[in-house]
């Protein structure tokens, strides 16, 4: 009877060791971006007060593998579109976050017109300089979509934000357009935590409502904020 | 027919083997302590936040409750092999225990007692599905339209102003139907304190209603694994007073003008 528990523990004790070794592996071989943290501003009046200001800058190109300073992490699916230049963003708790995305990349139809409408942004959003709401639903590039992580689950903070697409005639036939669209938002973040964003527009490819590759891999069409 | 192959022969002749009065007293203490635990297993479910989730956690009870005898049997049968009937030697016995063969009226009597409970939970189940579909005014039914989307929530209240948000609210003690879709894979709707979980399906539309009881901010999860970000698609549901629904459906109107 001894013999045969031992066994039994020895048995589990191996698949256990096997588990830990697989998992080790792969997070040893799981890439994350280098973290892009905002640019401070200085102050700023908002609703909730005088705040800290920050700023990020970032880009959606319809690739991730040619500008050089563009996601040089993405060596292994270059044809992807992505977020750039990071897809991992830090900023400082109790702050007014303010994002420009400028976006080279066209776009269709998106799955639910929900998110044709900017939502949760403090103040106005503007596209190309000027204050906007929504975009036509079916002339979408990206969005960004922002959300808490379930580590930070009694966060109610939602921010989307759409991308208007760059006509199909302004896309040059090799490199990138001349007129990107210029996107400015801003949303005030509270204690430190941790937020996931995403686009909803389905840009990626696949049976799952266009849902594969970029939008179904990390660094790509999703990334992490964090409030520190 | 071996020889150490036996029938049971009659029912009293059954009862009266030592076996079956030990195995009895067994089932007695097991069903008891089943009966007892029921209400346990119910309060585990955590608290409930509608008329819906009392409804499930009362079939809960009951079905445990009445479920009981045959759990019980089926247990003190199990354990009475695992104890009475092992081998109490040093080495394994050379030859195998007596079969059993069938007794007609044990069969009988198992079949209709396992026949009626089951007739009785499918009553009791039809009577609380009924009891959670119906009863109200249907022009008083607040309807909101639940759409999953890879990796958000959104719901569209159509009947009540016709603006979309990321956060649920719901006006207290007032019936609610989800009408519940998703525009890619499949997803499930769930709020565990108003015993809501239904799937969320591309290209089908599922239906649940729901009134609220308790005030108070409870979590909507996604209980369908639906891709990357399946762990982050949840949000909130506000349940307020009347009064402070209509004030932020007009601030939500306002907003979508």
């Amino acid at each position: 009877m001894v013999k045969r528990i031992l066994s039994s523990v020895a048995v589990f004790a191996a698949a256990l060791a096997f588990v830990g070794l697989v998992a080790s592996y792969a997070m040893s071989k799981s890439k994350e971006p280098a973290p892009f943290s905002a640019t401070s501003a200085g102050t700023v009046a908002t609703s909730q007060g005088q705040m800290k200001h920050v700023t990020l800058a970032l880009n959606t190109y319809p690739d991730s593998g040619v500008p050089a300073n563009f996601n040089s992490d993405h060596t292994d699916h270059a044809d992807w579109v992505s977020y750039g230049p990071s897809t991992r963003l830090e900023v400082p708790a109790h702050s007014l976050v303010t994002i420009t995305i400028t976006n080279y990349d066209s776009g269709e139809v998106l799955n639910n017109s929900f998110f044709k409408d900017v939502i949760g942004v403090e103040g106005t959003a503007t596209l190309n300089g000027k204050p906007f709401t929504s975009v036509p639903p079916d002339h979408v590039g990206h969005t960004f979509t922002l959300r808490p992580a379930p580590i930070n689950h009694n966060s109610e903070l939602f921010v989307s934000v759409p991308l208007l697409a760059v006509a199909e005639d302004a896309i040059p036939a090799e490199g990138y357009t001349d007129t990107p669209n210029v996107i400015t938002f801003s949303f005030i973040v509270g204690e430190a935590g941790e937020y996931i964003w995403n686009c909803e527009y389905p840009c990626g490819d696949g049976s799952y409502a266009k849902f594969g590759n970029a939008m179904s891999a990390e660094r790509w069409m999703s990334g992490t904020l964090s409030v520190v | 027919m071996s020889t150490k192959e036996r029938k049971l022969g009659s029912v009293g002749e059954f009862i009266r083997r030592p076996y079956v009065r030990h195995i009895f007293i067994i089932w007695i203490f097991v069903t008891i302590a089943i009966g007892l635990f029921a209400p346990v297993q119910s309060s585990l479910m955590g608290n409930s936040a509608s008329l819906e989730m009392d409804v499930v956690k009362e079939t809960m009870t009951i079905f445990t409750f009445w479920s009981a005898p045959v759990a019980g049997l089926v247990i003190s049968v199990a354990l009475y092999s695992l104890f009475g009937w092992r081998s109490q030697g040093e080495t394994a016995p050379t030859e195998d225990g007596s079969p059993m063969r069938s007794n007609s009226k044990v069969v009988v009597g198992w079949l209709v007692g396992s026949s009626i409970l089951c007739v009785m939970l499918l009553v009791w189940g039809l009577a609380a599905m009924s009891e959670s579909h119906n009863g109200s005014d249907p022009a008083k039914i607040h309807t909101v339209n639940v759409v999953g989307n890879q990796w958000v929530w959104n719901f569209d209240y159509k009947d009540d102003g016709n603006f979309s948000t990321p956060v649920l609210y719901l006006p207290i003690d007032e019936p609610v139907m989800f009408n519940i879709s998703s525009v890619d894979v499949i997803h499930s709707f769930w709020i565990v304190e108003m015993g809501v979980k239904m799937d969320a399906n591309p290209h089908e539309t599922t239906h649940m209603r729901v009134t609220p009881t308790e005030l108070g901010i409870f979590n909507i999860r996604c209980a369908e694994l639906c891709g990357l970000n399946h762990s982050a698609m949840f949000t909130k549901v506000h349940v307020v007073s009347k009064s402070d629904y209509k004030v932020w459906v007009d601030s939500m109107k306002g907003s979508a003008q």
